[in-house]
């Protein structure tokens, strides 16, 4: 099989200031004082693969490096050392609705997340209707987005998401808005895609994940505890946060 | 690429919002205009197409400014894109100085109007410089917003320093009045400012005929490419790490 994404040694370290400094006048006041900062190791000598078409999960508790590492591998962070080698089109959001304006109406809004999620407008036009009907949202697709609840601009933006034809999916925490139907409906999309589309999956809710993952990662303070088959990570994860917490 | 054309969708929501763009410099000619063509009158600008000159001028210079105050806080008002998706950098600072190049279309028909009430045809040479000095002004609007727009992410006061030094471009341009109004020593010195350059010889092309030595467009387009140049090399050197500093 081939291998979608292959993660090289990647680290990533931030500078977190002691003082931030956001005008020209506080970097004129700062060249005569020693700005301090202390630096936070978000991901450390981070390696592994991922195959075509599994679907990939990656388990942490806050701050462990998730986020992260997802932003690394759709670009958006360049990492200090190491490389990401990636195969295929990927899916360049991490959360839902980016780039939605409230100001405009659902129809606007559905054009505009496409483009930015990198689809013409041919194939936007052409696939407008599968969008709306997957949303549900018929009825309000002429709306000014501002008056959606948030679970409904959810659901129109995952439905976009699902029909921009990536081949790599980055998806994290997706599914926490939405009511029962709609994650229903996300699940059976996503048994539909399984096996067809790589998909990377980070979520607190560990059912899904036993339930749709092949292999996880489990990410501790930014290193890579294990990786293995989802149930074996899962359980881990569990008997560690319990071990934390009797501390 | 086609990300720029679709950001602009978010401006069309408010109708106002352009009459306002299309209004303030036609209320800065009109205030112009009655000041020094009614109350100063001061040598040079009795003449009859002293109106003129200063709608082009006017307007080439809203261009600017409209064209470079955007390009520079793009990338910090579109943060979510920068920080939650990755789209090309580039495009969103391109999208955001489209705005101003519609608006600057838009004035291009007020020019037109204004000088069919004047009666007054330009050459035809002078109408395609006037094309040409336009394209410079975007290309420098684009070189100015690669080198700000990072930086700006920074630097968050950077938008009210531009603020005075626009208006100090503004009164070293020759705008509102006439080169020649100047002494001549000083002229090749204003004229190394590429917009003073353009808006000069515009003026004097559109209304006198008259077109700038070979030599004066060499020495010109070797410093907006120039410009150009240290734009792309400011834009490499600081767009990887701008995720993080937004």
């Amino acid at each position: 099989m081939d291998i979608a994404i292959k993660v090289e040694n990647v680290s990533k370290t931030f500078r977190i200031p002691h003082e931030k400094v956001s005008s020209l006048r506080g970097a004129a006041v700062n060249l005569f004082r020693s700005g301090g900062y202390e630096e936070f190791k978000a991901l450390d000598d981070v390696s592994f693969e991922i195959k075509k078409g599994e679907f990939f999960g990656i388990i942490g508790r806050n701050g462990s490096g998730k986020s992260t590492l997802l932003k690394i591998l759709a670009g958006i962070y360049q990492p200090d050392n190491g490389n990401v080698q990636i195969d295929g089109l990927i899916s360049p959001f991490l959360e839902l609705g980016i780039g939605f304006n409230p100001e405009l109406s659902g129809r606007d809004n559905v054009y505009l997340n496409a483009t930015v999620l990198g689809m013409t407008k041919k194939q936007i036009n052409e696939k407008f209707d599968s969008i709306v009907a997957f949303s549900e949202l018929e009825r309000f697709i002429d709306q000014k987005l501002n008056r959606y609840s948030s679970g409904m601009s959810v659901r129109l933006a995952f439905s976009v998401a699902v029909h921009a034809n990536r081949e790599i999916l980055l998806m994290d925490e997706v599914l926490a808005v939405g009511d029962m139907n709609f994650q229903k409906k996300c699940y059976e999309y996503f048994n539909e895609i399984k096996g067809k589309k790589t998909i990377i999956f980070v979520s607190h809710d560990m059912e899904s994940m036993k339930k749709f993952c092949d292999r996880a990662l489990l990410l501790q303070n930014g290193k890579i505890v294990k990786i293995a088959e989802t149930k074996m990570i899962v359980d881990k994860y569990i008997q560690e946060n319990m071990a934390i917490d009797k501390k | 690429m086609l990300a720029k054309t679709d950001f602009k969708l978010r401006y069309h929501g408010s109708v106002l919002g352009y009459l306002w763009a299309l209004l303030k410099p036609l209320l800065t000619f009109a205030i112009l205009n009655f000041v020094f063509s009614s109350v100063f009158n001061p040598r040079g600008t009795g003449m009859d197409t002293y109106s003129l000159q200063l709608l082009v001028s006017l307007m080439m210079f809203y261009f600017f400014a409209e064209g470079t105050s955007a390009g520079m806080s793009s990338l910090l008002l579109k943060s979510q894109l920068v920080t939650k998706i990755y789209v090309p950098r580039w495009t969103i600072i391109l999208s955001s100085t489209i705005n101003a190049t519609l608006i600057f279309l838009m004035n291009l028909v007020v020019i037109v109007f204004f000088f069919a009430i004047k009666g007054f045809m330009p050459h035809l040479p002078a109408i395609l410089m006037f094309f040409v000095f336009s394209i410079f002004i975007y290309i420098i609007i684009l070189s100015f917003s690669l080198i700000t727009a990072p930086l700006y992410v920074k630097f968050r006061d950077l938008s009210m320093i531009w603020e005075v030094l626009l208006m100090i471009i503004m009164y070293a341009s020759p705008i509102i009045y006439p080169l020649v109004t100047i002494p001549a020593k000083y002229h090749q010195i204003i004229l190394l400012n590429p917009l003073a350059f353009i808006i000069h010889f515009t003026k004097e092309s559109l209304i006198n005929n008259h077109f700038a030595t070979p030599i004066q467009y060499l020495i010109f387009s070797g410093i907006v490419l120039a410009g150009l140049a240290l734009g792309i090399f400011s834009y490499r050197k600081f767009i990887p790490k701008i995720a993080e500093e937004i």
